[in-house]
């Protein structure tokens, strides 16, 4: 067997790892604002879209690198989240879960159809990283992993961000129990739109980091949310490491079921990962939520 | 409004709509004969959806998949050379043979996370009928052969008794003990459960009921416009129709779902024909609005004055 040989074994592994940690970047952003305000965002992967929309945008007209509108893109989304927690999601934060899902699902809609009048429905890309590093015998995609490390980068940082500073433990706080942070002085109104304009700038980021490895159509968002959801599932609802495992994981599972078996079904490992993981244990592996 | 005055109007108000639908194709064009047919379509689907969701509050994100497998089971039945009656059977019954497992494992899952669970199937559904090119040629799409299709008639009132038979469905359910049962879940399923209601076979018939209507519906809409493919049958359009037609007219009640399905449809038709994308970007803040400031929906405006409170929140139960 060709395929079982250590260098391909090998080159999986990094290719799953690489995408992996886009994956981690993205599910993270929905994990946080699970965690804190017990919110389904099903728009989480159009504010991804918008990334990368944004970093298609920013190369065509001003011939911008991505990693340069990385610079730019981020604190508009992150703005644009923060008043969009302020706008909607406050006014459904303390209603049942299924009342925050249709109206982010409501998001979704108008964000996606927007979209395709905007961008119709072609597929765009942003071609600037051509090529593979070649290390030893391995050939690792230039794109794939400016954009894997990118993401890790940016993912370590929030996860220091929450686990050192004051403000992050405030984050955590909110997400442990709302109520008592109040009470502990915590202005939690605040927590949860600065929490929700950081995932969508995680998103965000995740959606530019995107854009130079594959091409997207304003509908790619499906595929992604779906992705996610396995990915908090399996980490854990409201975890944020654990959704930077999870995220891992799926991409390294999806390298080798696609590497054996074919990128057809690795397409569908996410959803048969996801209900299998609800059935079996329906708050996840490592989940504060209860069902 | 007492009780019995209102149920004689509904009563007559629904005896007249059918009376005007069943003489509707003597009297317009075939135009406006297939725009009739497509709002029974929703109505029809609407109240599927309506069965699971607004009854129970399991929200369901994927229903559109089992329109898109009794589309092809239907198609696939008449191009076997059976019978259009047969197709629509067929369609129908595999929609509700699917139902029967997925039920029993996604309704062990309480709301949202039912709600994550089918968010992706009317997508798996596509990207099956997509990949299984050896029965459902692929991406190129089943064309029924002109000669074994019923007529336009024929198809106009089976789509007309489809939405004629989902909403005696609802109206039925609505009044019954499995009404209330259903009812009794989406306010407290604990506490449903401790008086007595079982729980799973109840929610497991619901959702079983409401795949076959979308079945049923799948096939005849095949027969009507004679071609299927992978994007026509699994519409994510269709999903996201569904969905806030129900909301938008009041789910959880007999004539929310058609009053919506009337409303919107309307609205597509003089408005938004020709952008599709503005149809969904507008069900998208409808979608918004209704949850925001009109939890029980259009009918909740009229029967708020006569009651305390309107019949179905969806999602406001915890």
């Amino acid at each position: 067997m060709e395929l079982l040989e250590p260098e391909i074994l090998l080159q999986m592994l990094i290719n799953g790892l690489l995408a992996g940690a886009l994956y981690a970047l993205l599910a993270g952003g929905l994990n946080l604002i699970f965690g804190v305000m017990r919110v389904i965002n099903i728009a989480h992967a159009e504010f991804m879209l918008i990334g990368a929309f944004g970093a298609y945008v920013l190369f065509n007209v001003f011939g911008l690198h991505p990693l340069f509108s990385l610079l730019i893109i981020v604190p508009i989304i992150f703005v644009v989240g923060y008043y969009f927690q302020r706008v909607l999601i406050e006014r459904v934060v303390d209603r049942p879960m299924l009342t925050s899902l249709l109206a982010t699902y409501g998001v979704s809609i108008i964000l996606i159809n927007v979209g395709l009048l905007i961008f119709s429905s072609d597929f765009k890309s942003v071609p600037v990283l051509q090529g593979s590093f070649l290390i030893g015998d391995l050939a690792v995609s230039k794109p794939r992993a400016v954009a894997g490390l990118v993401s890790l980068v940016l993912s370590v940082g929030v996860y220091l961000f929450l686990d050192r500073t004051r403000l992050g433990k405030a984050v955590r706080a909110v997400s442990e129990h709302a109520q008592v942070a109040q009470i502990c002085g915590i202005d939690v109104r605040q927590i949860r739109m600065l929490t929700f304009g950081m995932a969508a700038a995680m998103a965000g980021a995740a959606g530019v980091m995107l854009s130079i490895i594959y091409s997207f159509w304003p509908g790619s968002g499906v595929d992604f949310i779906q992705k996610c959801f396995a990915i908090i599932i399996i980490g854990g609802m409201g975890n944020f490491v654990g959704a930077l495992y999870g995220g891992i994981l799926l991409g390294v599972v999806e390298s080798f079921v696609g590497g054996f078996i074919s990128t057809q079904w690795a397409e569908a490992v996410a959803y048969l990962l996801l209900v299998t993981v609800l059935l079996v244990r329906p708050t996840g592996l490592k989940g504060v939520a209860r069902a | 409004m007492p009780e019995n005055d209102q149920r004689s109007i509904s009563f007559w108000a629904g005896t007249v709509l059918v009376g005007l639908a069943l003489l509707a194709p003597f009297g317009v064009n075939e135009y406006y004969q297939s725009f009739l047919l497509q709002v029974f379509l929703v109505i029809a689907l609407a109240q599927a959806w309506n069965l699971i969701s607004g009854m129970t509050g399991y929200v369901s994100f994927g229903h559109a998949a089992f329109f898109g497998v009794g589309a092809y089971t239907g198609a696939l039945f008449l191009t076997w050379g059976y019978p259009w009656w047969i197709a629509i059977f067929n369609g129908a019954g595999i929609a509700a043979l699917i139902a029967v497992p997925l039920g029993f494992l996604t309704l062990r899952l309480r709301g949202p996370y039912f709600a994550i669970a089918m968010l992706g199937l009317n997508e798996v559904g596509r990207i099956v009928a997509t990949l299984w090119v050896s029965v459902t040629k692929g991406g190129t799409g089943l064309p029924l052969p002109p000669s074994l299709l019923p007529s336009l008639d024929i198809t106009y009132f089976m789509m007309l008794s489809l939405a004629l038979g989902a909403t005696l469905l609802i109206a039925w359910v609505h009044r019954s003990r499995f009404g209330l049962e259903l009812r009794a879940i989406r306010e407290d399923e604990e506490a449903a459960e401790m008086v007595g209601v079982n729980t799973t076979r109840n929610k497991v018939t619901a959702f079983v009921l409401s795949a076959l209507i979308p079945g049923a519906v799948g096939a005849v809409y095949a027969m009507y416009t004679s071609y299927i493919n992978p994007a026509s049958a699994f519409d994510p359009a269709r999903n996201i129709e569904m969905i806030v037609v129900v909301l938008f007219g009041g789910s959880g009640t007999v004539w929310g779902p058609i009053i919506g399905a009337a409303t919107v449809m309307f609205l597509r038709e003089m408005l938004w024909a020709q952008f599709p994308a503005a149809h969904l970007a507008a069900l998208g803040v409808l979608l918004l609005i209704v949850v925001l400031y009109l939890p029980g929906g259009l009918v909740s405006i009229v029967r708020e004055r006569h009651r305390e409170r309107p019949d179905a929140r969806p999602g406001e139960s915890p």
